[in-house]
């Protein structure tokens, strides 16, 4: 997992960010590719090295420059610590559950004032249900703002204690089409569908809002957002919806595990036809949230 | 409302006039010092003053509605060759080309200028009076060493002074200050030695009075001539109301908001003529100015728009003033700064928020216009209103740099802990860049900058220059001999307590020569208590005498450097002070690797307690050390770290520091993180920043920070820009002030300087037109790190 304080975008005012690594789906255009899986992982950030060999001297492991034999990796982080400029990273750790808690608990008075608090992001945040709960009850217990980013595609009943704890919950909905889902994320939207419906079963009643990250040629139909619209104003009428244009940032990270991208298979849609897209969401019923 | 036609005229001629050297304020006042040999000092300078104000040229110029010039140019910059002319003498031929704040002067001034005006002066200055008065040991370090440096206290104007608008200024007008002296003086006795010093005061003061009087006579009887030639019906009326106003102000109350805005100007131009001050202030201009406001509002003599207009020709006029002075004061103050500072925001004096309609239109003033003055400054209490923070992060969101944003109980604390009583500890406003200040109050707030960089070189080379190799302060072991971290500890203890001594003595020195010869009575009118105890500043008159402060600069790359030297050497021992000392003799060259190791060692402003914690001990011990001084007057010297723009001269005399830093790079200011080394985020560099005791160094604390636009481009990222600024005033911070311009747009104005004349950026305690800076100074300013949104 890793941390990030100072996010602002995923829900109200300044907020931690905790993304948990692994994850059930393989969208294509995943801009977090590092938190497929749940292991820890050392990148390279090619473009800040300047070939000094550094890394290479003191891995246990023989692992060169270029990382080339990368599946030796143990991540025991001596290359991040022996690259002066930081083109080793750790994309992945491992984490106590108490010294998260420790982290993001430094920020209260800047959540306080901002009315922020902590999200629970991916990877995928119900991937680990265990920490999920334990982490949520904590902060919950704690008088925190919690807000929950999710795929969608997890067991409800398992997650249901830490949902409950949740004022904002963020959920995906990548395509209506089962099979063009599958076809972009790996698995089908079914169970997507249902958990969307299921939210609306939470006693105490968070803010929704889900999201279509609107990836240019994948999702970005009319027909589709329209039936993503209609879909969800049908069984969640108090959600609200947020369209979010793709981005290509995800690239860097990419080379830096060494995956491969074909940046050229998506794109990202305009201003004004993201604009047509809201336009014909509301047209449906949800209101549209934005967090910019 | 945009900005009106007149204003728009006023600002491109400001924007794009280099200010011109006008001796005839220093003509004047050298023939009065000629005409009054042998009368007591304090008399010869209200003389003078007196003098100055019936000589100098009167000059109205375009479409202007707020007058009153200190010289016979628009942007004007004038001579005070009574406190130093050594330093002029050496550099005027200069002025116009030199890198950082060019002045124009024909050779015919500057020839005019040698042999009429200097030659008086020969002997005479503050400035050759600190000289003739100090050792060869304190001159080593302590004159234009970049170590410790004193000298705006011996070769310029004070200044440092806010007028008290609401006590004495605008209630009682020059008139009254001048009925005021006059009956005082008819209660004393001549024969009584101490009542003939107090006469000799309030006779300064009625001549101080009549200067003033003269002057606004002397504008009305200007424009009244010329609104007699004048064609142009709608400016014919403009200069009769000129005229109008002129023949009442500053004798007489204002009565009016437009009356009190044009007494306002005076003021500002009488102190100007007095001293070429820095950071004369007007101090908590919202407070003093609305009930005028409010008044004409009322009666429907005035709308916003036509206040706002006098306001934004008050701000031109702050900006047409620029303070003379020497090159290397210029590497500290750069940008033509006079740091007249304008305090917006706050509580009243009864708790409750201060803000009104004249807040907001401060606020739009700097928005609109983009001068540079005046050095906008807000406080921001717990309660502040949602729709002040909107209006103060909105002009932050501009890339000006300005406001500077102080929170407000941290303001109260300092001045608490200076003996303040509650009321006037309330009633702060700010001073020169940063350092909360009263009215009531006499201190030299900017009185040494003290290097805790040059300390550490000293620390570890023997005493030595690592530069220039000259023993400059105290002997002290080989370095690479060091044996633990507490020697060397130890050992920057030693050297600063040497560099704090020596300030102290030029401090006193220089207090003792005002005391002589550097009286103040035009700053004195301007004091409630002066007036009531009969005595001038520098002999103690006002209510609150504070002692010089001390302002630390260099205070994270100390900290950064010993934090190197406790990990890699005597935690990990991956190196040995004598390859440490090797490298940094070497200016890391051959030792690059060693450089990347210090590199990646913890760094200030990360919230890592690591090292967050050497530079709170350092700071804490610079307050105890230089609080144990009492200074001329009884009272104890004072701490802060405000910083300016010193870190990149006091940067420039050093060697390479063992953080990683290479030789003659600047060094960090007030409690900033070093350039380009708080990588974490925004709230970390906040927390780090805030775990100094800010309250205790009551001379003020600065943290500047760089934000990238997109976070403060929307009206929620602005919100929580304001969250982050309570959160910091919560944590105990005093002073934020945020950089927003992207590296792409300086890196434009950098190869296009003509397009961006008008640029206004933060450099330090206070924003300059970027143009205006000297290639290193807008480099380093690139260099901050910016804090972006992820």
């Amino acid at each position: 997992m890793q941390i990030q304080p100072f996010s602002v975008n995923d829900g109200e005012g300044i907020r931690t960010n905790i993304f948990m690594a692994g994850c059930p789906l393989r969208c294509r255009w995943c801009s977090n590719p590092e938190g497929f899986e749940q292991k820890e992982l050392v990148g390279w950030y090619k473009r800040r090295c300047i070939g000094c060999g550094a890394c290479a001297s003191v891995c246990p492991q023989g692992i060169g420059i270029g990382m080339e034999e990368r599946s030796r990796c143990i991540a025991c982080g001596r290359c991040v610590k022996a690259c002066p400029e930081e083109a080793r990273a750790r994309m992945v750790t491992i984490m106590d559950a108490d010294d998260v808690i420790r982290e993001v608990m430094k920020h209260r008075l800047f959540y306080s004032y901002s009315r922020g608090g902590v999200t629970f992001s991916g990877g995928e945040a119900t991937s680990q249900p265990e920490f999920l709960d334990y982490v949520s009850r904590e902060l919950y217990d704690s008088g925190l703002s919690i807000d929950l980013e999710s795929c969608g595609y997890f067991d409800f009943d398992l997650v249901r204690p830490s949902l409950e704890r949740m004022d904002l919950i963020f959920m995906d909905l990548k395509h209506m089409d089962p099979e063009e889902h599958r076809k972009y994320t790996g698995v089908s939207n079914e169970r997507i569908l249902e958990n969307i419906e299921h939210l609306g079963s939470l006693m105490r009643k968070p803010e929704v809002v889900i999201r279509i990250p609107v990836i240019g040629g994948v999702n970005n139909s009319e027909e589709n957002i329209a039936a993503s619209a209609a879909y969800v104003h049908d069984v969640l009428p108090e959600a609200k919806m947020e369209l979010l244009p793709y981005h290509s940032l995800g690239i860097i990270k990419y080379e830096a595990i060494g995956k491969p991208f074909d940046q050229n298979e998506f794109y990202t849609l305009d201003r004004e036809e993201m604009k047509k897209l809201r336009g014909i969401a509301a047209a449906h019923g949800p209101k549209i949230a934005d967090y910019r | 409302m945009a900005i009106t036609k007149r204003v728009e005229k006023i600002r491109d001629n400001y924007v794009n006039t280099k200010p011109h050297i006008s001796y005839e304020r220093a003509w004047s006042w050298t023939k009065s010092f000629q005409r009054t040999e042998g009368q007591p000092h304090l008399i010869r300078t209200a003389q003078a003053f007196y003098d100055t104000c019936c000589e100098l040229s009167v000059n109205i110029w375009e479409g202007e509605l707020v007058v009153g010039t200190s010289g016979e140019f628009r942007k004007c910059a004038i001579l005070t060759p009574e406190f130093g002319w050594l330093w002029i003498n050496d550099e005027i031929d200069t002025f116009p080309e030199r890198g950082q704040d060019p002045y124009d002067v024909t050779p015919e001034q500057t020839e005019f200028i040698r042999k009429n005006i200097f030659p008086y002066w020969e002997g005479k200055s503050v400035e050759e009076a600190f000289l003739a008065r100090t050792s060869e040991a304190t001159k080593k370090i302590g004159v234009d060493t970049g170590f410790l440096d004193t000298d705006s206290k011996w070769r310029n104007g004070i200044g440092e002074i806010s007028a008290d608008y609401v006590d004495v200024l605008l209630p009682k007008g020059y008139g009254g200050i001048r009925t005021e002296a006059e009956a005082y003086m008819a209660e004393l006795d001549e024969a009584i030695p101490q009542e003939k010093a107090k006469i000799d005061f309030y006779r300064s003061m009625v001549l101080i009075a009549d200067g003033m009087i003269t002057l606004g006579r002397r504008y009305s009887k200007k424009a009244a001539e010329m609104a007699e030639a004048e064609t142009d019906p709608v400016r014919k009326k403009e200069l009769e109301e000129i005229a109008d106003v002129c023949s009442r102000i500053p004798e007489q109350p204002p009565k009016t908001f437009r009356e009190a805005i044009q007494f306002v100007w005076f003021v500002q131009l009488g102190g100007i003529i007095a001293e070429n001050p820095l950071a004369w202030n007007p101090g908590r201009f919202d407070q003093y100015m609305y009930p005028y406001y409010k008044a004409d509002e009322e009666e429907g003599v005035i709308d916003y728009d036509t206040a706002l207009e006098l306001v934004e020709c008050l701000w031109l006029k702050y900006s047409e003033w620029a303070w003379t002075i020497s090159k290397n004061t210029a590497s500290f103050f750069a940008g033509y700064t006079n740091f007249e500072n304008l305090t917006i925001g706050g509580t009243k004096v009864d708790g409750t928020d201060a803000t009104n309609t004249i807040s907001y239109m401060a606020i739009q003033a700097t928005k609109e216009c983009m001068t540079h003055q005046p050095t906008l400054s807000c406080r921001i209490h717990p309660d502040c209103p949602p729709e002040f923070m909107e209006a103060v992060t909105e002009l932050v969101s501009t890339g000006c740099g300005f406001p500077a944003i102080h929170g407000d109980r941290t303001g109260y604390q300092m001045l608490s802990n200076l003996g303040y009583r509650p009321e006037d500890a309330r009633d702060w406003n700010n001073c020169g860049c940063v350092v909360p200040h009263s009215r009531k109050t006499f201190e030299w707030t900017s009185a040494a900058s003290i290097s805790f960089a040059a300390a550490l070189e000293f620390a570890l080379n023997q005493g030595r220059s690592r530069l220039s190799g000259e023993q400059v302060s105290l002997e002290e072991k080989d370095p690479k001999t060091f044996e633990s971290m507490d020697e060397i500890i130890e050992a920057w203890k030693k050297q600063f307590r040497y560099l704090v001594r020596h300030g102290v003595i030029s401090l006193v020195t220089a207090q003792e020569i005002h005391k002589e010869i550097g009286h103040r009575p035009f700053m004195s009118a301007c004091n409630e208590y002066c007036m009531k105890n009969g005595r001038d500043l520098v002999d103690g008159g006002a209510k609150y005498n504070i002692g010089p402060v001390f302002t630390g600069v260099g205070l994270s790359v100390t900290a950064n450097s010993l934090a190197v030297i406790r990990k890699l050497v005597f935690e990990e021992g991956v190196t040995t002070m004598a390859e440490i000392i090797d490298a940094i003799d070497n200016n890391w060259e051959g030792y690059e690797q060693l450089r990347e190791l210090a590199l990646a060692c913890p760094k200030y402003g990360n919230d890592d307690d690591y090292v967050d914690s050497i530079a709170r001990d350092l700071a804490d011990f610079f307050y105890e050390e230089v609080t144990k001084y009492d200074d001329l007057y009884g009272n104890h010297f004072v701490t802060a770290f405000m910083g300016i723009s010193n870190y990149l001269p006091t940067g420039k005399v050093l060697g390479a520091t063992p953080e990683g830093r290479h030789a003659k790079d600047p060094i960090n200011e007030g409690v900033s993180p070093y350039t380009g080394s708080d990588k974490s985020t925004c709230l970390a560099a906040l927390r780090s920043a805030a775990k100094m005791n800010h309250d205790i160094h009551s001379g003020g604390t600065l943290l500047n920070l760089r934000l990238n636009h997109d976070l403060v481009a929307t009206k929620r990222g602005r919100a929580n820009l304001g969250a982050m600024l309570q959160s910091y005033f919560a944590l105990g911070g005093f002073h934020v002030q945020f950089n927003t311009i992207s590296n792409e747009v300086l890196a434009d104005a950098q190869a296009n300087p003509d397009k961006y004349r008008s640029l206004l950026v933060r450099v330090a305690g206070y924003s300059a037109q970027f143009t205006n800076l000297s290639r290193e100074m807008q480099d380093s300013i690139m260099a901050r790190n910016a804090h972006e949104a992820f």
